[in-house]
């Protein structure tokens, strides 16, 4: 798994104003992610735990959340162009 | 075990590559000192890192419409693979459900025969893939690997 993304890189460009050019911080919602993330778990893994004694037959619960987070971990390097007569968007996930 | 060697296995070991990407250059490997063996039988010591980056990592989309429209996405490649594992890691019932979905809007594919292992392989087909499409309204649509 990758470094998961850092910073959101945003430019708007229109003619006639400003460039509007954001980097959002995304590593500031590490921490929020991080607590968020380790209540989810302790919850899928008892939930895990009772539908593997229950008998049931889908029980990784755990796993697609852990794999949820390595999806957005990959993220980093996604690059979303949008331009049409008016407005350039360009988004890159850094 | 070469170095080369090592350092693919390694690399497939930490999920860089895949096991097909590996086999690939493993293969590369084998070919490059099948040619520059010496008669005394040793391996060339060749850097793999040429053959690692001529692997594609991103899947490129882009889309010109005749009204101006233009959109370009670039999407890494291990976000395709772990978006696709993380497809074959849904819920049963979730996925049926999905399923129904993209029937409903024409698209009849069934993710429940998704296993895991056919992944690898169906990225590595991504690698020779290239959708071209030219509409009559003079939209243009393609979709490709690099």
């Amino acid at each position: 798994m990758n470094v998961p993304p850092l910073v959101l890189d945003l430019k708007v460009v229109r003619p006639e104003r400003r460039l509007v050019h954001l980097w959002l911080p995304l590593f500031l919602l590490w921490p929020l992610a991080l607590a968020l993330g380790v209540l989810a778990l302790a919850l899928t893994i008892v939930v895990d735990g009772v539908l593997l004694l229950l008998g049931r037959r889908f029980h990784h619960y755990t796993v697609l959340l852990v794999h949820s987070f390595a999806v957005i971990g990959e993220t980093r390097g996604m690059v979303i162009r949008f331009s049409n007569q008016k407005t350039a968007v360009d988004m890159t996930v850094q | 075990m070469t170095e080369d060697r090592s350092r693919i296995l390694d690399l497939l070991a930490g999920g860089k590559i895949t096991a097909e990407e590996a086999e690939r250059l493993l293969d590369a490997l084998d070919t490059h000192a099948g040619a520059a063996t010496s008669p005394t039988g040793s391996a060339i010591k060749g850097d793999p890192e040429p053959l690692i980056a001529a692997l594609p990592k991103y899947l490129y989309v882009k889309v010109l419409a005749a009204n101006g429209d233009n959109v370009d996405v670039k999407i890494p490649i291990v976000l395709v693979r772990s978006g696709l594992k993380l497809t074959s890691l849904i819920p049963p019932l979730a996925m049926d459900k999905i399923n129904d979905t993209m029937s409903e809007h024409g698209m009849s594919v069934d993710f429940n025969n998704f296993k895991p292992e056919d992944i690898d392989e169906l990225i590595g087909g991504l690698r020779d893939m290239e959708v071209n499409v030219d509409a009559k309204n003079g939209d243009t649509v393609r979709v490709y690997c690099a």
